[in-house]
């Protein structure tokens, strides 16, 4: 655990590294504070020694000393005020970069982490973790460096009293610090289980949030719930362990300080009888102690701050720091202009590697053909995608498009040379145009417009409140399956890639909108090699090759008619769509 | 959102250790002030007398005090943490119930992004808000005014200093308060919108990677932090103030105080002593703020969340009625007149609609993408409330009557297929919890289920966050499965085959009306061979219904015939 909470520490130190200069800054203003606050009572301390008694005060001193106090309130409180604002800025700005590099890496995990993981656990890290370590750091900057130079200042002027009772101080004090490192060692665990389980309730409200439909209609509310409450309960239990043992910190260093103020106490008294120190010495000797000792309790609760803060960004520079996808190769080369001929030669692959699900499978597209795939449900149709578009690597075998191996061109410039449109559509929370023109930023109006009209999408979106410039929120309510489906397909239709690949694109369409869009499709991919997945057979039967799956297998391949004279499975297939 | 929420509420079941954690830590406080007594005897007794063993004798009193100090303050800490934790636990259980009650017009318009933040980040804060609340909240007052009290015992005219030292510090704590809470739940927001683009980046990112958007992801991911920050930093800066003026107020108060003494000591009406007491008083109340200080932008933050909560929780749950006396003569599900429109649009969605549906008829529901088919099968379950006209379900009107034993007597499958991370069987039991393994495997044959429910290793196999580790097929049967488990009187499949090769589809329409023979079933989908024996057929174009049998419409409604026909030309000719 410890190893852990270090390594954790020399990260975020990292991070920090990058506002040297505002920490140092920081820190001469603290020590500028904190000196001018220490120096307040000394001279506080002359004026009332010019306070003798009846009609013996010496009222032009006195202003004079009141004078320099309110001077050095000022100087102090401007010199805090400037050193707070910087705290504020190092901590929010290095849990920006924090989140910023989390980000940053998101966009180059491979795939299988985001199919493995709940989206929840991810948010949860990204957003909760990094804010309770923003919390953490700025508490820590705060408190860290006065309570330090009030310790350092004290411990001065302790020492320019009497260096015997003060070695008593310094010796005994860190009995403190050990003990509240014990305690936040044994906390930090506390603080990882309490953050994990966070995450898990994050994952299930999102979850759930999501599937809130279908929760109302099967009247799942109350089992939910029950569910909800016993991930709710664990996480409080843990809550409740992190919070009360790391908050003994602070009552334990406290006790242990009166244990030196009474040792103060004891070894001054005692030296005072002996004659080594004066009555007054000592009083200011166990004032002193008490302001000594005083930083050393606020530290030692920023400590469990930190531990919290430490376990949270822990869990965000364990996001950061996963394995990325394998990189571009350096020779990796733009593809540009692709004629589109690609080819599948004993390509094997499988998510589980236990488990195969695509063996030797060889294919070879024509520049400008139509390749359709079909097959039962879950025989691989949508890994072959997966694998087109490298969004997984093949275990073995090799894909080429223009006779170059796929991973030896860049993914983004592979990724573009594809017009993707998905049965699972996705939509982001942004204006109608700005959806439409993902792929193409720069569009003009009339041309987004042109591709809606080709998709058949413009006749709803005109009719939308705003048109184009309809923001569609987060859930994306507000548009049926199918109009989000003509969306999608109108961000292709305006980028016109050279190759694409339509998976169920029109299934939540209605067939006479699908009709209107075949004919845009058809337009479309003259010249351009497309690999459909579909069901209707309809969308198929036109295709220069069809593609039969079964069991990750390709187990006939030929033109419609070729297959229905072999009268195999497809031919099964078809067949069992005419008897209706 | 007029009901008012208390959150005070929720901290009922804690009453006793709110109670008890301020007071202890007060006793504590209180213990303190025995030190300087103490040292003062040790001093004045120990010393002047050079009594060793005095000395020994107090300086263990001190070592004891020192002992019942640290039970007292422990016993606070643990009352405080412990009233905390349970009340937040007890908050978040509420919000979860209020999240799975809300009407759904409400959770659309309040988005999932803030939902989570409010549900995890916002009560998180809350927690430690309390906590620490708990800790100092009482302690930093009853040192302030007892400093105070105590320099009026000492001298009464000096201490009028006390009188406008301690409003003016009122003033600018509770001024910086209320400055930033509503900066802070700004902040929140500004979250919130961050929240938003990493939830998009991980549910979008097949689509992100495909046209090479990552950068642009970022961007907009990097523009939110950052606007984040800036916020963030601007409210920093004002309770950056706090400690400060404080202090700058205290040590004008302290140079008032000495002069006002030393006025008094030169009219022969004070002591020296006394002005050092006084003086020692105002420093007290210094240390105190400053711990104040820090505790007030915690209780701040976590007062914008509380209130962001208590937002949610306001909402109004979805009409609810515990009346259900159905007619078993009327017809199962009954429109009449219906029309719709959704929140926020001047436009109807569904217009005007009247049917019957009998027990055991079937009825198609087809139309354009957008015609409104999925909204007219949302009223049925009443997910939605009609804006004209009734559903009525068995002679009663759905809108008041117990939504669960409505829910309870409907069977949905959504367009879209969603299932839950855990088991097979796990998922499946949504549909009734105490279905056997034979009832389970029987919905599991009836919709085609379940041959690769056994390659996937049986019911116990595991389904993965929104099943990702199914195909979209697999994901339809199984949703389907899941609602003939609840054996319902009504079925409704929203386009639920959408993603099934036709044989699968047909196979599944045949098994289900075969072993389902009195349902009534609702079956919405793109294809009219799926629904042409259907008894009656609704055709849906931009809201308005044509209703009828296969027949008929292939002879009255223009839109069908064109939809049949779109199909079946489709085929044939190619």
């Amino acid at each position: 655990m410890k190893k852990l909470n270090s390594a954790a520490l020399k990260k975020v130190l990292k991070y920090v590294g990058r506002y040297k200069f505002l920490l140092i800054l920081s820190v001469i203003l603290a020590a500028v504070s904190v000196a001018s606050s220490l120096c307040i009572p000394v001279f506080a301390g002359k004026a009332i020694d010019c306070i003798i008694g009846k009609n013996n005060v010496d009222f032009k001193s006195i202003k004079n000393m009141l004078a320099v106090i309110g001077i050095l309130a000022c100087i102090s409180a401007l010199a805090q005020w400037i050193m707070n604002m910087l705290n504020n800025r190092i901590s929010f700005r290095v849990v920006r970069d924090v989140r910023n590099a989390a980000m940053k890496k998101l966009q180059i995990l491979p795939l299988s982490n985001f199919d493995r993981k709940p989206v929840g656990e991810t948010v949860s890290r990204i957003i909760s973790d990094a804010d309770q370590f923003a919390d953490g750091l700025l508490m820590g900057f705060t408190q860290l460096f006065t309570g330090v130079i009030t310790i350092l200042g004290t411990l001065g002027f302790m020492l320019s009293v009497n260096y015997k009772i003060a070695l008593v101080v310094v010796i005994l004090t860190p009995l403190s610090l050990f003990v509240a490192k014990f305690i936040a060692g044994k906390t930090f665990s506390m603080f990882q289980l309490q953050s994990k389980t966070r995450g898990e309730e994050t994952a299930f409200t999102d979850e759930m949030i999501n599937g809130r439909k279908i929760m109302t209609a099967f009247s799942r509310e109350g089992k939910c719930l029950d569910e909800f409450d016993e991930i709710n309960e664990r996480y409080s239990k843990y809550s409740l362990r992190a919070v009360f043992f790391s908050s003994l910190v602070n009552p334990s260093t406290r006790f242990i300080n009166s244990m030196v103020y009474a040792g103060v106490g004891l070894s001054g008294a005692f030296s005072v009888i002996s004659g080594g120190i004066s009555v007054g010495a000592l009083s200011c000797f166990l004032s002193y102690a008490n302001q000594y000792t005083k930083p050393f309790n606020e530290i030692s609760g920023v400590v469990a701050e930190l531990q919290n803060a430490l376990a949270c960004a822990e869990r965000l520079f364990e996001l950061i720091e996963q394995a990325p996808q394998t990189p571009d190769k350096e020779s990796a080369i733009t593809l540009e202009n692709t004629d589109g001929r690609v080819k599948l030669e004993n390509v094997c692959f499988s998510y589980d590697k236990s488990k195969e699900l695509i063996r030797n499978l060889n294919l070879s597209a024509e520049s400008g053909s139509r390749i359709a795939i079909v097959g039962p449900t879950g025989c691989g149709k949508t890994t072959v995608i997966n694998l087109l578009m490298r969004f997984y690597d093949t275990d073995s075998g090799k894909i080429s498009v223009d006779g170059i191996d796929i991973q030896n061109i860049t993914r983004e410039s592979l990724r573009r040379s594809y017009g993707m449109v998905l049965q699972d559509t996705w939509i982001k929370e942004a204006s109608v145009r700005e959806n439409i023109a993902i792929g193409r930023p720069d569009a003009t109006d009339d041309e987004i417009i042109e591709a809606a009209k080709a998709s058949h999408a413009w006749s709803f979106i005109k009719r939308l409140p705003n048109g184009l410039d309809t923001i569609i929120s987060e859930s994306g309510s507000e548009l049926s399956q199918g109009q989000k489906q003509l969306l999608c397909i109108s961000r292709v239709m305006l980028c016109l890639p050279p190759m694409l690949i339509l998976d169920e694109a029109t299934s939540s369409i209605d067939t006479r909108t699908e009709i209107k869009i075949q004919k845009a499709f058809h337009k479309m991919m003259q010249g351009r090699t497309s690999f459909i997945v579909a069901h209707r057979l309809s969308t198929i039967k036109n295709s220069d090759m069809i593609l039969v799956m079964k069991d990750g297998k390709i187990i006939e391949q030929g033109t419609h008619d070729e297959l229905l004279d072999k009268k195999g499975f497809y031919y099964k297939l078809y067949n069992s769509r005419l008897s209706e | 959102m007029n009901n008012k929420v208390r959150l005070t509420e929720y901290i009922k079941g804690s009453r006793l250790q709110c109670v008890l954690a301020p007071l202890f830590k007060m006793a504590e406080a209180t213990l303190e002030l025995f030190v300087p007594l103490v040292i003062a005897s040790i001093i004045d007794t120990g010393i002047a007398k050079s009594d060793k063993s005095f000395i020994l004798q107090r300086c263990g009193l001190l070592v004891l005090l020192g002992i019942i100090g640290l039970a007292f303050s422990i016993t606070a800490q643990y009352f405080a943490a412990s009233a905390a934790v349970s009340f937040v636990k007890r908050l978040r259980h509420a919000l979860f119930e209020k999240i799975s009650l809300i009407p759904f017009d409400k959770l659309d318009s309040v988005g999932t992004s803030t939902l989570i933040t409010r549900m995890t980040s916002d009560t998180d804060s809350i927690q430690n808000g309390i906590n620490l609340g708990l800790r100092l909240l009482l302690r930093s007052p009853f040192v302030v005014f007892g400093a105070m009290i105590m320099a009026f015992t000492v001298d009464a005219n000096a201490a009028m200093t006390f009188v406008i030292v301690i409003p003016a510090l009122s003033v600018v704590v509770f001024g910086i308060m209320l400055l930033c809470i509503p900066l802070n739940k700004k902040v929140r927001a500004a979250l919130d919108k961050v929240l938003c683009t990493v939830r998009e980046s991980l549910t979008g990112v097949r689509v992100i990677r495909a046209f090479g958007k990552e950068k642009e992801q970022v961007e907009e991911f990097e523009n939110r932090n950052s606007a984040l920050t800036a916020i963030q930093e601007y409210t920093g800066r004002i309770s950056a103030l706090l400690n400060p003026l404080t202090c700058v107020i205290i040590n004008i108060g302290i140079a008032v105080l000495i002069y006002k003494g030393a006025v008094r000591v030169n009219s022969g009406l004070l002591s020296t002593g006394a002005v050092v007491a006084l003086y020692n008083y105002m420093s007290q109340i210094l240390v105190e703020l400053i711990k104040l200080a820090n505790l007030i932008i915690t209780i701040t933050k976590s007062a914008a969340c509380a209130s962001r909560v208590r937002d949610v929780l306001a909402l109004d749950n979805e009409e609810n009625s515990p009346s259900f006396s159905s007619d078993e003569n009327s017809p199962v599900v009954e429109f009449e007149n219906v029309s719709f429109a959704y929140d926020g649009s001047n436009e109807n969605s569904l217009e005007e609609i009247s049917f019957k549906a009998f027990k055991g008829e079937t009825i198609g529901i087809i139309g354009s993408t957008g015609a409104g088919k999925t909204t007219l099968i949302n009223l049925i379950p009443s997910f939605y409330k009609t804006s004209c006209g009734a559903v009525l379900f068995r002679g009663m009107d759905v809108s008041s009557i117990s939504k669960e034993k409505l829910r309870n007597s409907i069977a949905v499958v959504p367009q879209k297929a969603i299932l839950f991370k855990g088991s097979i069987r796990k998922n499946l039991l949504w549909g009734n919890g105490n279905a056997t393994d034979d009832e389970i495997y029987s919905a599991l044959e009836t919709a085609q289920a379940k041959d690769f429910v056994h390659e996937k290793g049986g019911l116990d196999a595991e389904v993965e966050q929104n099943g990702r580790n199914f195909s979209g097929g697999q994901k339809q049967r199984l949703t389907v499965a899941r609602a003939l488990i609840k054996k319902a009187e009504v079925l409704i499949l929203d386009d639920s085959s959408s993603a099934l090769d036709y044989a699968t589809d047909a196979a599944m329409r045949k098994a289900i009306s075969e072993k389902y023979p009195e349902t009534v079933k609702f079956i919405v989908s793109q294809r009219t061979s799926s629904i042409m024996h259907a008894d009656k057929i609704i055709v849906l174009e931009d809201g308005k219904a044509e209703i009828g049998t296969h027949d008929e419409l292939m002879k009255t409604s223009e839109v069908y015939r064109e939809i049949h026909l779109s199909q079946f030309d489709g085929e044939v000719t190619g």
